[in-house]
C-alpha cells in the first residue's frame, strides 16, 4: 500500500508535457467553432486544477425539457479530495460526466489546468479521458473478456499503437502488475472480473484507473455496491492515494460518512452547487 | 491494440458469430466446387475439341469444294510461313448411312469426311481415339484380323469370315426351306417373311442379313466378290452411330453394337456436278474398318471416315483430263504458341472474301457457341452464389447488430477510457473480417477437398440415394472432370470476405455512434 507507483517529480515533468499537449489540442479546436474561442485565461500556477462555471445541463424527452444543472460554478484545487453529495436525481453523475467529457453542457464552460475542455474536439476529449482522467464507476465496469491483469492495461492499450504497444509490453505489464499488487490483488492477475468479488473488482477498477498516471481520479459512487468492509477499504485507498500521491478525487456519493473521509463536500441542490464546508 | 485483443477474444466467446458464418463457409466451398467442375467440363471439352479439330479450318462453302489443292497448300505455306506445322486435305459431304440389323435397316445422317492417311493425323489427334491400337499407331483403312477394343469381342477378319459363313449356312438353309414349299405348296414364299421368323437365339443377332440375296440380278456381283476374303473401302465409322448406350441393370453403363469393324455399310452422299448440272445421289459399299470415340458426343455420332481418294472419285471431284483433284476443306495446324486469330487474318487476307467463297475459322470460332454457352452458364452460376453469399451477409449484419447491442456498457467504458469512435468502429470491423476470413478459409478447404474427392463422394451419394449422381451415358465423361484456377479460389475468397467486412460495416458504425454516456447508463 505505501509503494508509491506515482513518485512526485515524474508527476511534475509529466504535467509540465501535458500542458504543452494540451495548449495544442486547443488550438485544433479554434479552426472547427470560431465563434467559440476560449476566454483568455489567466493562468495561475495557484490556480483550479478543474473549475466549472455557470454549467447547465438538462435532458429532453420529447417535448417534456428536464433541467438537471441550472449553473453549477465551482473549481477544485490540485490535490484536494473532494466528494459531491446530493439526493438521488439531483445530477451528480451528470455533472461527473461533463467534467469527464463524456458529455457536453448545454452552456457553461469547464476548464482544466487554466484550458477550456468542454468544446474540444472529440479526439482531443479522447486523449484527456485516457492520459489525463481516471475513471471509476459504481457498477466497476470491467470488461468481462479480458483478465484482471489484461483490464488493467486497456487503458494502455487504447492510448498507443500496436507496435508501440507491443515494444513496450513488458514495462506496461510491470506497472500494471505492481499496480494490482499495491491494491492487493497480485494473486488474481489472470481471474476473470467474472471470477472477483465485489470488493476487488472495485479495487481492479481502480489500478484501471491509474494505469496512465492521470491527474484527476473522477469516481461515481465507487462503494455504492459495496458492503461497508469492502467500501471502507475503498475509500482508504482513495485517502491515501490522495494523501501520499498528491492525486485529486472528485467522488460522487450519497453516504455521508464515505462523503465525511473526503477534504470538502460539495452539495448539489436542485441544479446548483449548495457549499458546506 | 485493444482492437485486436477485444475482437479476439469476442471471436473466442461468441461462438454464435461462427454459426453466422457457415453460410460463407458453405457459399465459398460450393463456390470453389462449381467452378472447378465447371472449369473442369470447359477444359476436357477444350481438349477434346481441340483433339479433333484442327488450329485452322480452310472451307469453301460450295459443294464442289475448291479447285485444286496442291495450289491452295502452296499459297497457304507462303502465307504461314514457318508457323505451318501440317495441313490436310479433307472431304466433307452430308451423307446417309444404312445398315441392316437382323433384316431390319437402319439409317444414320452423318458427316462424311474423306481423309488422307498419311497428313490427316498431322493436323490433329484423330488417330488417337480409334480402337483399334495398330490403327492408332499407323492409320489404315483395312480391315484388322481382331484385337480391337474388349467390348468388340467379335470383330475384324475372324468375325467377318464366322458372319459370312453363317449367311451362307442360312441362305442354304432357306433355298431348302423354300424348294420344299414350294414343292409342297406349288408356289413360293416370301423370303423376307422367313427373315422375320428367324429364332432370336442367333448367335450373330447384330449381323445384318445379306441385302443382296433378295435381288436375283445382284446375286451375281456377290459371287464375284468373296466377302469372306474381300473387304469394300474402309470406313470409320463413330462408336455413337454404330452402337447404343445404355445401362444393364446391375448398373454398368454398356455400349451394345449394332454395327462392328468388319460389317458392311452403305452411304449416300451427293455428287460433285459439273457446273451446269444438279448433284445427284451417289451410293456405294463400304466395310467398317474400326470405330472412333473422342467422348464428345456431337462427333462420335455423326463422323464417318472413308480414304479421300475414294470419295473424290465416287463425287467426281477430279478432273478426267488434267487429274487435279478438288477438297472441301484444308486443315492447317499451327506451330504451338502461335496466335491463332493472327494466323486466320494473314489467311483472310491473303484470301479475301469478296474473291474466294471460302470460310477461314479457328477451332475456337468454330466451337465458339458451345465454349461460350459454357462460360455463361458458369458466369450465371457465380452470380447466384454470391447471391447465397450475401444472403449470409445479412446473418452476419443481424448476429453483429446482436453484439454490438449486449455490448453496449463496454463499448461505452471503452470510450470513457479514451478508445476513439473510430477505434471502437474497427474493433467490429476487424471481428467480421476476421470471421470472413475464417468462414471463407473453412469453405476453401472444404470446397478444394470436395473437389479432391467428388468422385468418391457422387459414388457415396451414389449409394446413398439408389439415384444416378453423374450419369456417364450423358455426357460421356467417365468421371467429373475438375480443375482448380487459383484466381478464382482467391478471387471467391477476397468476395467472400469482403462481404462479411461490408455487413459488419452497419453494426460497427452504430457501436462508433454510441453515446458513452448512455451507454454507461445501459443495463
Ligand atoms: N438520458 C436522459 N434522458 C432524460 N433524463 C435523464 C437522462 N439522464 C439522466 N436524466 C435525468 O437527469 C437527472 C439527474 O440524473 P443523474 O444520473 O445525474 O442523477 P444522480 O444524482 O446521479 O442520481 P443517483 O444518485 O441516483 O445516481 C435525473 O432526474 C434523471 O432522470
Ligand atoms: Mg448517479
Amino acid at each position: 500500500m505505501t509503494h508509491s507507483v506515482l513518485t512526485p517529480d515524474t508527476h511534475a515533468s509529466r504535467s509540465a508535457s501535458r500542458r504543452h499537449l494540451l495548449q495544442s489540442l486547443q488550438s485544433v479546436d479554434t479552426i472547427e467553432s470560431p465563434q467559440q474561442q476560449p476566454t483568455a485565461v489567466q493562468h495561475d500556477p495557484n490556480a483550479a486544477l478543474i473549475s466549472a462555471t455557470g454549467m447547465y445541463k438538462s435532458y429532453r424527452k420529447g417535448r417534456l425539457i428536464i433541467p438537471v444543472l441550472k449553473g453549477v460554478d465551482f473549481a477544485i484545487q490540485p490535490g484536494e479530495f473532494v466528494a459531491i453529495v446530493g439526493q438521488s436525481g439531483s445530477g451528480k453523475s451528470t455533472l461527473l460526466h461533463l467534467l469527464g467529457t463524456l458529455d457536453e453542457p448545454d452552456a457553461g464552460e469547464i476548464h482544466f489546468e487554466g484550458n477550456r475542455i468542454d468544446n474540444l474536439p472529440s479526439k482531443a476529449k479522447d486523449v484527456l479521458r485516457n492520459k489525463y482522467f481516471g475513471m471509476i464507476f459504481q457498477f466497476y465496469h470491467l470488461l468481462p473478456e479480458l483478465s484482471t491483469l489484461e483490464n488493467v492495461l486497456m487503458p494502455s492499450m487504447i492510448g498507443q499503437g500496436v507496435l508501440r504497444y507491443w515494444w513496450n509490453r513488458r514495462d506496461h505489464a510491470q506497472r500494471a502488475t505492481e499496480l494490482l499488487d499495491m491494491v492487493g490483488l497480485g494473486h488474481r492477475l489472470t481471474h476473470k472480473p467474472k471470477e472477483l468479488s465485489g470488493g476487488e473488482m472495485q479495487r481492479a477498477a481502480i489500478a484501471r484507473a491509474l494505469i496512465s498516471g492521470p491527474q484527476m481520479l473522477l469516481a461515481d459512487e465507487p462503494t455504492g455496491n459495496l458492503d461497508r468492509q469492502s467500501g471502507t477499504e475503498v475509500m482508504r485507498m482513495l485517502r491515501s492515494l490522495n494523501r501520499e500521491q498528491n492525486l485529486t478525487i472528485i467522488m460522487v456519493t450519497h453516504d455521508s460518512t464515505i462523503a465525511g473521509m473526503a477534504d470538502r463536500t460539495v452539495r448539489l441542490v436542485e441544479g446548483l452547487v449548495e457549499r458546506v464546508g | 491494440m485493444f482492437k485486436l485483443i477485444l475482437s479476439w477474444r469476442y471471436l473466442r466467446t461468441r461462438y454464435i458469430a461462427l454459426a453466422s458464418i457457415i453460410s460463407v463457409t458453405l457459399g465459398v466451398a460450393t463456390l470453389i466446387v462449381v467452378n472447378s467442375v465447371m472449369a473442369g467440363f470447359s477444359q476436357e471439352m477444350h481438349r477434346r475439341l481441340h483433339g479433333i479439330l484442327s488450329d485452322l479450318i480452310f472451307e469453301s462453302v460450295s459443294l464442289g469444294g475448291l479447285p485444286d489443292a496442291q495450289w491452295h497448300k502452296d499459297e497457304i505455306g507462303k502465307a504461314l510461313g514457318d508457323d505451318l506445322v501440317g495441313i490436310t486435305a479433307t472431304v466433307q459431304v452430308p451423307a446417309m448411312l444404312s445398315f441392316q440389323v437382323r433384316g431390319q435397316w437402319i439409317t444414320r445422317q452423318v458427316n462424311l469426311i474423306g481423309i488422307d492417311q498419311e497428313t490427316y493425323a498431322d493436323v490433329g489427334d484423330f488417330a488417337q481415339y480409334l480402337l483399334h491400337p495398330e490403327n492408332r499407331r499407323a492409320l489404315s483403312f483395312l480391315l484388322r484380323e481382331n484385337g480391337y477394343d474388349e467390348r468388340l469381342p467379335e470383330s475384324g477378319w475372324e468375325q467377318r469370315r464366322l458372319r459370312i459363313e453363317y449367311q451362307r449356312a442360312f441362305q442354304d438353309q432357306l433355298r431348302q426351306v423354300e424348294t420344299s414349299r414350294q414343292a409342297a405348296l406349288g408356289g413360293p414364299l416370301p423370303s423376307e417373311e422367313l427373315a422375320a421368323m428367324l429364332p432370336p437365339s442367333d448367335p450373330y443377332g447384330s449381323i445384318p442379313a445379306d441385302p443382296y440375296s433378295t435381288t436375283h440380278g445382284q446375286h451375281q456381283k456377290v459371287e464375284q466378290f468373296d466377302e469372306a476374303k474381300e473387304q469394300f473401302t474402309g470406313v470409320i465409322l463413330g462408336l455413337m452411330i454404330a452402337s447404343v448406350r445404355h445401362r444393364d441393370p446391375d448398373g454398368e453403363v454398356r455400349d451394345y453394337f449394332l454395327c462392328r469393324p468388319g460389317d458392311d455399310v452403305n452411304l449416300t452422299f451427293p455428287t460433285s456436278p459439273p457446273s451446269g448440272h444438279a448433284p445427284s445421289a451417289q451410293s456405294a459399299r463400304f466395310t467398317v474398318v474400326d470405330l472412333y470415340e473422342s467422348k464428345m458426343s456431337e462427333y462420335d455420332s455423326t463422323f464417318a471416315f472413308v480414304p479421300i481418294e475414294e470419295l473424290q472419285r465416287l463425287r467426281g471431284m477430279i478432273d478426267p483430263e488434267t487429274g487435279v483433284t478438288s477438297v472441301t476443306s484444308l486443315l492447317i495446324r499451327l506451330r504451338p504458341g502461335t496466335n491463332l486469330a493472327e494466323a486466320r487474318d494473314r489467311l483472310m487476307d491473303r484470301f479475301p472474301a469478296d474473291q474466294y467463297a471460302y470460310r477461314i475459322q479457328t477451332w475456337r470460332d468454330m466451337q465458339g457457341p458451345l465454349l461460350a454457352a459454357v462460360q455463361m452458364e458458369t458466369t450465371i452460376l457465380n452470380i447466384l452464389l454470391f447471391l447465397i453469399i450475401a444472403v449470409a451477409g445479412f446473418g452476419i449484419l443481424a448476429t453483429f447488430f446482436m453484439i454490438v447491442v449486449e455490448k453496449t456498457r463496454d463499448v461505452g467504458v471503452l470510450k470513457a477510457l479514451g478508445a476513439p469512435s473510430s477505434g471502437v468502429m474497427s474493433i467490429f470491423l476487424s471481428y467480421g473480417f476476421s470471421l470472413g476470413t475464417v468462414g471463407s478459409g473453412v469453405g476453401m478447404v472444404l470446397g478444394l477437398l470436395f473437389v479432391h474427392y467428388i468422385n468418391e463422394i457422387a459414388a457415396g451419394l451414389e449409394w446413398l440415394t439408389g439415384r444416378e449422381v453423374f450419369d456417364p451415358t450423358v455426357y460421356y465423361f467417365q468421371e467429373i472432370p475438375t480443375e482448380i484456377e487459383p484466381l478464382m479460389v482467391v478471387f471467391v475468397l477476397i468476395g467472400a470476405t469482403a462481404i462479411a467486412v461490408l455487413a459488419s460495416v452497419l453494426p460497427a458504425l452504430r457501436a462508433a455512434r454510441l453515446h458513452p454516456v448512455e451507454a454507461l447508463r445501459y443495463e
